[in-house]
């Protein structure tokens, strides 16, 4: 046998075959081995401002493992908490986030962080600088969800969570329950950036608050946070907040509340599926943009008695559905105006139909948002009256109630 | 690349020993008998033999003398043991003893010698005339009975065989719900038997070799001169003939012998305990090499996907057998990967779970004292000692392994704090699974330990480096000439019709895999069943 082969592959073949072996294992890059009980799993963060410094205090709510045994395989250790709060003030983020270990003898960890609770008075002074981290590092991800929080972020994140073990992990659910009521946007980090990084950049965010409620105290979703660029320049209370989402087409459930036709008794609707189209237009040098809401709706509950499912009263209903749509997405062009913050992306739009002419547009396009002409049109239907279609307190009925 | 490092071995021991040329023990010896012959002298012809085959005290020579004028000498020999006695005193004594006393043996008779003795008195089925004594020998150790007449250089060998063996059962390593539940046995005549039976067709060819120069094992080779290449044939002929060793006891022996890959991790060489399976590998254009004293039948060639076949994929209906020929290979990447894969996420990629399964993941390790890497490592290594333990131990005992296994392992380990309960739950998975492909089982260890310990050093970069590196050992596989990976590697699309799915019988006109000769077609291409036609 010839001795310049190794089982039937010659030399140059074999070294070339190790060298992409030895390329497979040196190229991939990052190395780094670590076990699970040395890592520190942020579950959530928040950023406050130190008042009078140029410096902020960076929360950290560390997952604690050994108290999250379940009680069959592990005992479990008595009086530990779920979670440690970590705080640590200092003048950049990943300074902090490194200056947590000199106390914590685990790393932090922020793959999976859920939450980043940026405070008010952080916000009004500028955020571009204090996510730089949050976007730049390996470790962090976009899809962590922002919240601006009322008052101080530190007590949001050490509120005690009502069914999740973890705070953290409770205002993320919360978030995702918007879904249901559509009263703020869902914002993660990446849609954040996104629209701060737009021409006519106006970020919008949850609001989230701690409430006083019979004694306790109980975070909630309060209204949308309106970014101009990154600093915070106003707020959208939740009827606005709906208003602002039934334009931009994300609204995907929520209640509407009107009155029953020929009654001063409410009915609530249910919205099942929601859409929006926004056309820009310049027509003589005047700007004008057209939105095209269309909406479908169930009856939910109605408190008056008469009988809704006619079909002249259930007309009547689907256009005080329209109106009331139509008074919400109004309200808050109004109020985006007044802030002169372009959230619903009505300057993307113009970029995206004129794109020469937006050159010329995007220098004073605050001005020019601001004076914008928006015509709303709103086409809704209601489809079902849910499983009955008389109520059960039907005029017709023997008895009558009188409900408050 | 393992040649490679047995050839350096090879290299360096030879530094330390001076070379002599192989020398085979048993080559002066034959070659002295080779061309001797049997004498006329009945007395020289026994004490030959006796000098043979020694003083056994299994070896019986009865002398005896029969007819009556003239009285003719004679002698018979054989092992006790191996023949059926009580069909030598039926069939040998008592003609010759009697018949030949009470009918008066003529002149002619006795002049005519030994041809005339097996036709007219010998009532047995099987005879031949020999006249050399090493054949003799060779046939009285294997169980047949000598003749030998005074004044007659000829012998007779008389095929009276007979002795215990275990008869047909169940077979153990290969049970099915439905199919036939015969299994060959450690005989290699019944076994041939079996397949006989089984392909009735006269081109069954069964060929008969005798190797190994001490153990004398009787190997057949079967095929169906019909479906088989002739080149696969020939080519195990020579591999058979190579085969100059002393001993053959089992299968195993053979195998390593004349496979194609002798440092693979992967056997080259398949083989089953089932007639059914034997028989329908035949027909699909392999041979069977058959091997006396084990029920284990080698087939050749074999390829890599026979390993996730099963038998009773073909008794039963093609969608469940589908779905079981894919949780087959989904069970053997598990059965591989299962650990690796844990060790990975535990000690790298802690990002790529979801948040509530990390957190799981981590309140379960906290406090374990070892890295994930050893903790598995451990396991794996635990498992395979209870496995072994298992096995090897008497069956009354075995019950106690079992015991311990589940109640030291699965419950003190982890109330112990040593080991965590995510790792039991995952080398159960993998133990489990490793034994839905048996075919590959012992394949599978050495795979799992060295997946588990390249994740511990890189993680899933090391797992994938771990299996491309079996990808491309996998591809560069033979056996016998035919691609290991086929129909895969090289691509055959005919042949996918019994891979990953089974597809029924009547869409399986052709015979898979180009194994066999011809255009391989087995059956009429539309024997789809039609649907009742309107009566006539």
């Amino acid at each position: 046998m010839k001795k310049d082969n190794i089982a039937g592959i010659s030399y140059p073949k074999l070294f070339f075959f190790l060298l992409l072996t030895l390329t497979l294992i040196t190229l991939p890059g990052c190395w780094n081995r670590r076990e699970l009980d040395t890592l520190a799993i942020v579950a959530g963060a928040a950023i406050d401002k130190i008042p009078g410094e140029e410096k902020i205090r960076i929360t950290a709510q560390v997952i604690n493992p050994s108290a999250m045994q379940s009680p069959q395989t592990g005992e479990m250790s008595a009086g530990a908490k779920e979670y440690v709060n970590f705080s640590e003030t200092g003048t950049t983020v990943f300074e902090v986030a490194r200056k947590i270990t000199t106390f914590s003898s685990r790393k932090l960890y922020w793959p999976h962080n859920q939450v980043l609770i940026l405070s008010e008075d952080i916000c009004k002074h500028g955020i571009s600088h204090w996510i730089d981290f949050f976007i730049r590092d390996h470790e962090t991800r976009l899809r962590v969800k922002v919240l601006v929080s009322e008052g101080e972020a530190r007590s949001i994140l050490e509120k005690e969570a009502a069914l999740e073990k973890l705070p953290a992990r409770e205002i993320g659910e919360i978030v995702d329950g918007l879904a249901s009521t559509s009263i703020a946007p869902q914002t993660t980090l990446r849609d954040f950036l996104c629209r701060m990084l737009e021409d006519s950049g106006a970020p919008v965010a949850p609001l989230i608050s701690l409430k006083e409620k019979e004694g306790k105290k109980e975070t909630q979703i309060s209204g949308t946070a309106v970014f101009k660029r990154t600093r915070l320049v106003g707020t959208l209370d939740p009827f606005e907040s709906r208003g602002f989402l039934f334009i931009t087409g994300k609204v995907q459930s929520g209640i509407i509340l009107i009155k029953c036709p020929g009654s001063e008794d409410l009915s609530s609707l249910e919205i099942i599926n929601a859409g929006s189209e926004t056309v820009p237009l310049i027509k003589d040098g005047k700007l004008s943009v057209t939105v095209k809401i269309t909406e479908e709706g169930n009856l939910g509950c109605q408190m008056c008695g008469s009988d809704l499912t006619k079909p002249q009263t259930w007309q009547l209903l689907e256009e005080k559905q329209n109106k009331a749509i139509l008074a919400e997405a109004m309200s808050s062009v109004k109020k985006a105006q007044e802030l002169r913050a372009d959230i619903f992306g009505f300057g993307e739009a113009f970029h995206r139909k004129y794109p020469l002419k937006w050159n010329g547009l995007k220098e004073n396009w605050d001005e020019h948002f601001a004076n914008l002409e928006v015509n709303i049109e709103v086409e809704s239907h209601l489809r079902r009256s849910g499983q009955i279609s008389l109520p059960p307190h039907h005029e017709s009925r023997y008895y009558k109630e009188n409900h408050l | 690349m393992f040649r490679f490092f047995f050839r350096k071995f090879n290299y360096l021991t030879g530094l330390f020993k001076t070379k002599k040329p192989p020398k085979h023990e048993n080559s002066g010896e034959t070659e002295g008998t080779d061309d001797l012959k049997f004498h006329r002298s009945l007395k020289r012809n026994l004490s030959l033999l006796k000098s043979t085959l020694g003083e056994s005290c299994d070896l019986i020579l009865r002398e005896f003398s029969f007819g009556t004028e003239p009285e003719i000498y004679a002698a018979l020999i054989f092992i006790d043991g191996l023949v059926d006695k009580a069909m030598i005193n039926e069939s040998i004594l008592q003609p010759l003893l009697y018949d030949t006393r009470l009918a008066g043996v003529d002149q002619e008779f006795s002049l005519a010698g030994m041809k005339a003795i097996s036709r007219r008195m010998l009532a047995a089925g099987e005879v031949k005339l020999t006249d050399k004594p090493d054949k003799a020998i060779s046939h009285i150790l294997a169980g047949d009975s000598l003749l030998l007449v005074d004044k007659d250089s000829q012998a007779l060998i008389i095929n009276l065989r007979g002795w215990k063996a275990r008869s047909v059962e169940d077979p153990k390593t290969e049970s099915v719900v439905r199919g036939p539940r015969e299994g060959f046995t450690e005989t290699l005549l019944t076994n041939t038997a079996m397949l006989r039976r089984k392909l009735k067709e006269p081109g069954l060819r069964i060929e008969s070799f005798v190797i190994g120069k001490r153990t004398r094992t009787d190997v057949a080779l079967v095929y169906l001169q019909e479906i088989v290449k002739p080149g696969l044939v020939e080519e195990i002929r020579q591999r058979l003939r190579r085969i100059d060793t002393d001993s053959i006891l089992e299968s195993g022996y053979i195998e390593e012998f004349i496979e194609d890959h002798p440092f693979s991790l992967f056997a080259t060489i398949g083989n089953s305990e089932k007639p059914d399976t034997v028989a329908a590998k035949i027909l699909e254009g392999r041979a069977a090499i058959l091997i006396d004293g084990t029920p284990f039948v080698l087939t050749v060639p074999m390829l890599f996907i026979e390993n996730f076949q099963s038998a009773e994929d073909y008794y039963s209906r093609p969608y469940f057998s589908s779905l079981v020929r894919m949780l087959r290979f989904l069970s053997f990447f598990i059965s591989i990967m299962a650990p690796a894969v844990y060790v990975a996420l535990n000690t790298f990629h802690q990002e790529l779970l979801p948040t509530p399964l990390l957190i799981t993941m981590a309140s379960a390790h906290e406090g374990v004292p070892f890295p994930s890497v050893v903790e598995a490592i451990g396991m794996v290594v635990v498992f395979e000692i209870l496995r072994e333990a298992g096995i090897r131990l008497p069956r009354p005992v075995g019950q106690a392994i079992s015991i311990v296994g589940a109640l030291v392992i699965g419950e003190a380990a982890v109330s112990a704090g040593l080991v965590g309960a995510p790792m039991v739950i995952v080398v159960s998975l993998m133990a489990i699974s490793s034994f839905v492909v048996p075919a590959q089982l012992d394949a599978g260890v050495v795979i799992r330990l060295i997946l588990t310990v390249l994740a511990g050093f890189m993680g899933a970069l090391g797992i994938s480096i771990g299996l491309l590196f079996i990808l491309i050992h996998l591809c560069s596989l033979s056996s016998f000439g035919y691609p290991y990976l086929s129909p895969l590697s090289p691509f055959s699309p005919g042949g996918l019709k019994d891979v990953f799915v089974r597809v029924p019988f009547w869409a399986m006109s052709k015979r898979p895999y180009r194994l066999s000769r011809h255009d391989g077609l087995r059956q009429k291409p539309d024997l789809m069943p039609l649907k009742a036609s309107s009566k006539e």
